[in-house]
C-alpha cells in the first residue's frame, strides 16, 4: 500500500483564484494510495517547502504528487525538497495545474474537477515509481573550437590557458579570418593586424593548442563529454615537416593571376600561395583548381625549385578522429558581393566595390598598399560616395535584419578616406546611423565634424557610369526629399552581412538549430546567449548574427567560460531518465527478440548489441542494450519495440498506462 | 526417387543442412515435414499445393535448436526467409531449396545474398481476387469500412490462429500476454477483437511480406491478411518499399530518407 502525499499550491492566484485549491486537497486525501492531502498559498516558498519535508517525515511518504506549476518551471526544486527529506526525487511528480488548468479555464467546477483529474493521474503514476539514482557520465577535456578567426582564436586560448586541451580547426590554409582583412579598427582606429598577428603567433605556440588548417569537419557524433569528431585534412600538398616556409615556390608559380581571396578579388595570387605574408602557419597551399599541374599533369615548377623537397602532389586528404568534450563554432560570416544590387549596377562596374574590398585598398597590407586608388585605372578617388544598408533592412531583399557592423564601419572608411587624400570628398548615404556602443557615437560625430563627411539621409536608387564617373542619383530625405546627383569617381557599397557559406550543412552535421538567414540559432537569445539547443555545443561570434569585434571576442570568452565551467566538473552528471532493455531469469533473459529495428529508429546512436553467453562463453542471445551516457530519453526505441521490450524510466509504460486510465476513469 | 529427394538427401549427407523443412502429401492436401535422415525424405513433396508458410518454424528453437536447416521454398516463404534475414531472426547457415524458374528443376540457395537476388527478380503479384475484394473495401466510406469491420471481428474468437501462422509474429512475449500494462483487452468482442487486429498490423508495417498465412489460419474466415496488405500498400505509395523487398537498413518506419515524403507536416 502506498502513503503518497499530495501538496496543492495556490500559486498565489495563479491557481487559487480558478482551481478550488482546498477542494482538489480533499479530493486527493480519499483517492486510493494518498496518506496525506494539503494545500497552501506558494508550495515552492520555504514554508511550503518545509510543508512538504516535514510530511514526508511524519507520515513516512513513499511518493509525492505537487499540483502546481509546469514541470519545468519547480520540478527540481520539489524534488530537491524530497531528497532533503529523505526521499528519492524521482518518486516526486508534478501535476501541472497552472499551465494545464487554471491559466486555460475560466473559474467553475469544471476547471476544480479537472485539477482532481490531473491529480488523480499522476496520483496513479507516482504508485508506480521507483526510485532512480543519476547516471555518471565521464567528460573528455578536451574541446574542439570550429573556425579560426577572432572569434575562435579568442576562444581557443581562453580555454587554452585554463589548462584544457583545444583542437583548433580552419578551412582557410591560415587563421585569422576576416580580422585579419581589415585595415584599421573602429572606434580607436588601431591596426587589426597589430592586434590581431600576436594573438595568431600565440595560437600557433601554445602548449595546448593543436591547430588544423585547411581542414573541415567531417561529422560529429556522440553527447556533451564524449563527443567524436572526424576531422578532414584537406591535402595542402606539401610536406609540413620539411618546409621551411621560405616562399620560393610562391615567387616561381606560373600561375600568377588567381584572383586573391585575401584581397577580396582586389589583387592576385600564385596556384602555390600563403594568403597573406603574416599567415599562421606561414607555410603554402596548392589550390588543386588553378594549379597546371593538376589541371594538365605538367609545370612541377615548385616542385623542381623547393630546397628542401617538401611538396608533395601525390598527396591525400586525411581523416582523422579526435575525442572531445565540448565544441565552440566560430564560423563567422560572410558579406554580399556587389553582384547583388542590379540598381548598383550588378558589380558591372569596377569602381562600385563593397566594404570589405575598401577594406584591402585602406589596408598597408592590401594591393595598393594602403594608398586608396581605385580598382579600375588606379587613380586617386577625388569623390567618394559610401551606401548604408546595402541590402541589409530592405525586407524586399529578403534580409530584414540590421547587420549592424556598417554605420561604424561606413563612417571608419569615410574618416580613412579623408586621411589619406587631402582635399577628397566623401558622402555617406544612410538610413539611421546606429553607434550604439562605447566611443561610438563620438566616433561618428568625428567624422562629420572634424572630417567634414557629408551624411545625407537618404536611399541611392541608382548608379550608372558616365563618361568615367559614377552617377549617383538619390534622395535627401532632410531636405523634404530632394534629389541628389553626386558625379563619384569610386562608391563603396555597405554590403550586408550574411551567413557564412556551408553553415546550413554544418549545423546539420553537429545537430544544432539555424535561423532562417541560416545563422546558428542561440539556446536563449538573452540568458543563454552562447549555448546551442544541443548541450556541450557553444557557439560564438558572428556564425550567430553579424557582431563587431568586442561583441565577438566576448561571446568567445563567454563560450570558453561554459566549455571551462563544464571542464571543471569530474564527470557529467545526467537524469536517469533512460530506456533500458529488460532482462528477465533463464531461459527468456529478456523478451527482446534481438530484431535491432530500435537500432535504427534511435537518433542518438544509443542502442548497442549484446551477446548472453553461458558459462562456457557460447553465445545463447542477442539483445539490444540502451548505452545509458547516449540515451538521451525520447522514447523512440520504445514506441518501435513490437514486444515491449524497452522502457523508459520513470515514463514506463505501466506508469503512463495507469496515468492514462486515471484520467479516462474519473471522467467516466 | 525424385530430384527433391535426392537433393535432400545430399544436403544432409555433406552436412549442409541437419533437418529439412518441407512438405508431404496428406488427404490431397499438403502439410509440414521435417526430415532430419535419408528414410524420410521420400515423402517431400514441392508444388502449387504448398501453401502454408513452413517460415514459420524457423524462430522456434523447439524445431531448428541445434541444427542447419534447409527449407524447401515456395516464393512467399524465400520474401519471408529475407524477412526474417534483416531481422537477425534466420538462423545461421540456414540454405533454401527452390523450384528453379522453369518449374522443372532445383536449386539450393547457401546463402542470404542468393535469397535476396531470387526475391528482388520476383516483384509481388497480388491476384486477381484479392485485388477486388480489396478494392471493394477502398470503395466504402470510412463509416462503412469500419462496420464492414466490426461485423467481420465480431466473429472472431481470439484463438490467435494468425498469430500463430503468421512467420514475422515471432516475440518471445507478445504484448497480448502482457497484463502490467494490460494493452489488449483479453476477451472476444468486436472492439476488443479490433485493438489486436490494430497492434497486429501496426507490428506488420513494413514488414509483411503478403504471403496469406493470417488469412489461412484463420478457422473463422475472416479476411484479415486484407489488413496488412492494404497497409503494405500504403507503405509502397509513401516511401516506395514494396512488400518483400528487401532495405538495406533497417525498417521503412524506423530510418529516414531525405527523400522521403514529408506532406504531413503542415
Amino acid at each position: 500500500m502506498s502513503k503518497i502525499g499530495v501538496f496543492i499550491c495556490h500559486c498565489g492566484e495563479n491557481i487559487g483564484a480558478t482551481v478550488d485549491c482546498a477542494k482538489v486537497a480533499e479530493a486527493a486525501a480519499s483517492m486510493e494510495g494518498v496518506a496525506f492531502a494539503t494545500d497552501y498559498k506558494y508550495m515552492c516558498s520555504d514554508p511550503g517547502q518545509t510543508l512538504i519535508k516535514n510530511a514526508i517525515r511524519e507520515h513516512r511518504l513513499d511518493g509525492v504528487v505537487v499540483g502546481a506549476c509546469s514541470p519545468r518551471m519547480h520540478e527540481p526544486t520539489f524534488r530537491k525538497a524530497c531528497a532533503e527529506a529523505g526521499l528519492n526525487p524521482y518518486l516526486c511528480e508534478i501535476a501541472n495545474l497552472r499551465e494545464h488548468c487554471s491559466w486555460v479555464h475560466p473559474k467553475g467546477d469544471d476547471t476544480t474537477e479537472k485539477a482532481i483529474e490531473i491529480v488523480h493521474g499522476l496520483v496513479e503514476k507516482v504508485r508506480r515509481n521507483s526510485p532512480l539514482t543519476p547516471i555518471h557520465v565521464p567528460i573528455t577535456k578536451k574541446a574542439l573550437v570550429i573556425g579560426g578567426g577572432i572569434a575562435g582564436i579568442q576562444a581557443a586560448l581562453d580555454i587554452a590557458n585554463c589548462g584544457h586541451k583545444v583542437i583548433l580547426v580552419e578551412k582557410e590554409p591560415s587563421i585569422g579570418g576576416h580580422m585579419s582583412q581589415l585595415s584599421e579598427t573602429f572606434p580607436t582606429l588601431d591596426c587589426s593586424q597589430c592586434i590581431l598577428t600576436p594573438r595568431m603567433v600565440e595560437v600557433a605556440q601554445h602548449p595546448n593548442i593543436t591547430l588544423y588548417t585547411y581542414a573541415e569537419l567531417d561529422s560529429l557524433s556522440g553527447f556533451i563529454g564524449n563527443f567524436e569528431a572526424k576531422i578532414r585534412l584537406k591535402a595542402k600538398s606539401i610536406d609540413e615537416s620539411l618546409c621551411t616556409g621560405c616562399g620560393l615556390c610562391t615567387t616561381k608559380c606560373p600561375q600568377k593571376k588567381i584572383p586573391s581571396e585575401f584581397n577580396a578579388g582586389l589583387g592576385r595570387r600564385t596556384a602555390i600561395y600563403v594568403p597573406f605574408p603574416q599567415a599562421v602557419p606561414n607555410k603554402p597551399v596548392i589550390d588543386k583548381e588553378h594549379c597546371t599541374h593538376y589541371r594538365t599533369g605538367k609545370c612541377g615548377v615548385c616542385e623542381k625549385v623547393c630546397p628542401t623537397h617538401a611538396i608533395r602532389f601525390g598527396q591525400e586528404d586525411r581523416i582523422i578522429n579526435e575525442q572531445v568534450g565540448a565544441v565552440v563554432v566560430t564560423t563567422g560570416f560572410n558579406v554580399l558581393g556587389t553582384d547583388f544590387f542590379p540598381e548598383y549596377g550588378y558589380g558591372r562596374y569596377a569602381d562600385v566595390i563593397t566594404g570589405l574590398q575598401f577594406e584591402r585598398l585602406a589596408s598597408a597590407s592590401g594591393p595598393t598598399l594602403g594608398e586608396i586608388r581605385r580598382p579600375s585605372d588606379g587613380k586617386v578617388p577625388e569623390k567618394v560616395v559610401f551606401i548604408a544598408c546595402c541590402g541589409s533592412r530592405d525586407p524586399a531583399k529578403g534580409i530584414p535584419y540590421c547587420s549592424k557592423i556598417c554605420c561604424m564601419y561606413t563612417a571608419k572608411h569615410a574618416m580613412l578616406y579623408q586621411h589619406k587624400v587631402h582635399g577628397g570628398e566623401s558622402y555617406v548615404f544612410y538610413m539611421d546611423i546606429r553607434a550604439g556602443g562605447k566611443n561610438y557615437e563620438e566616433f561618428v560625430r568625428r567624422a562629420i565634424e572634424e572630417d567634414h563627411v557629408n551624411y545625407v539621409r537618404g536611399r541611392v536608387a541608382r548608379i550608372y557610369e558616365k563618361e568615367g564617373k559614377l552617377i549617383v542619383k538619390g534622395v535627401d530625405t532632410l531636405l523634404g526629399a530632394t534629389p541628389v546627383e553626386i558625379e563619384a569617381d569610386m562608391v563603396v557599397l555597405a554590403t550586408a552581412g550574411v551567413s557564412n557559406q556551408g553553415s546550413e550543412e554544418l549545423a546539420q552535421k553537429l545537430h544544432i538549430s539555424y535561423d532562417p538567414y541560416k545563422f546558428f540559432a542561440e539556446a536563449h537569445p538573452k540568458l543563454r546567449p552562447v549555448e546551442t539547443n544541443t548541450a556541450g555545443i557553444f557557439v560564438a561570434g558572428a556564425c550567430q548574427a553579424p557582431k563587431d569585434i568586442p561583441e565577438t571576442v566576448a561571446t568567445a570568452s563567454g563560450a570558453a567560460a561554459k566549455v571551462a565551467a563544464l571542464f571543471s566538473q569530474p564527470d557529467l552528471v545526467r537524469e536517469p531518465l533512460v530506456a533500458v532493455v529488460n532482462r528477465s531469469a533463464p531461459p527468456v533473459f529478456s523478451t527482446c527478440v534481438g530484431c535491432f529495428m530500435c537500432q535504427t529508429a534511435c537518433p542518438y546512436q544509443a542502442i548497442e548489441r549484446e551477446e548472453i553467453k553461458d558459462r562456457s562463453g557460447k553465445v545463447i542471445k542477442v539483445v539490444a542494450k540502451v548505452n545509458p551516457g547516449l540515451c538521451q530519453g525520447c522514447g523512440t526505441c520504445v514506441a518501435f519495440c513490437r514486444s515491449k521490450s524497452i522502457d523508459l524510466q520513470g515514463f514506463s509504460n505501466q506508469q503512463m498506462f495507469a496515468e492514462v486510465e486515471a484520467l479516462l476513469e474519473t471522467t467516466n | 526417387m525424385n530430384n527433391l529427394t535426392e537433393l535432400a538427401n545430399k544436403l544432409l549427407g555433406d552436412g549442409t543442412a541437419t533437418k529439412v523443412i518441407g512438405y508431404e502429401e496428406a488427404h490431397g492436401k499438403t502439410r509440414p515435414c521435417f526430415c532430419t535422415e535419408a528414410a524420410d525424405t521420400g515423402r517431400l513433396v514441392l508444388d502449387e499445393r504448398c501453401t502454408n508458410n513452413i517460415a514459420v518454424y524457423l524462430t522456434k528453437p523447439e524445431i531448428v535448436g541445434g541444427h542447419k536447416v534447409a527449407v524447401t521454398a515456395t516464393l512467399p516463404v524465400l520474401r519471408t526467409m529475407v524477412q526474417l534475414a534483416m531481422e537477425n531472426q534466420l538462423p545461421d547457415g540456414t540454405t533454401a531449396i527452390v523450384s528453379t524458374e522453369s518449374g522443372e528443376g532445383l536449386a539450393v540457395l547457401p546463402t542470404v545474398g542468393d535469397m535476396e537476388r531470387v526475391v528482388a527478380g520476383t516483384p509481388l503479384d497480388i491476384s486477381g481476387k484479392e485485388r477486388e475484394l480489396r478494392e471493394r473495401l477502398k470503395a466504402m466510406s470510412r463509416e462503412e469500412r469500419w462496420q464492414f469491420w466490426l461485423g467481420e471481428m465480431s466473429r472472431c474468437i481470439k484463438c490467435y490462429a494468425c498469430r500463430a501462422a503468421c512467420p514475422l509474429c515471432y516475440c518471445t512475449r507478445c504484448i497480448v500476454d502482457n497484463n502490467c500494462p494490460q494493452w489488449i483487452q483479453p476477451w472476444a468482442s468486436p472492439l476488443a477483437s479490433m485493438e489486436w487486429q490494430i497492434s497486429r498490423v501496426m507490428h506488420m508495417a513494413g514488414r509483411c511480406v503478403a504471403c496469406g498465412a493470417c488469412k489461412q489460419a484463420c478457422p473463422m474466415g475472416i479476411p484479415i491478411h486484407l489488413l496488412t496488405l492494404s497497409l503494405a500498400e500504403d507503405i509502397q505509395n509513401e516511401f516506395g518499399v514494396a512488400p518483400g523487398s528487401v532495405m538495406d537498413h533497417g525498417n521503412v518506419l524506423s530510418t529516414f530518407k531525405p527523400g522521403d515524403k514529408e506532406d504531413f507536416i503542415r
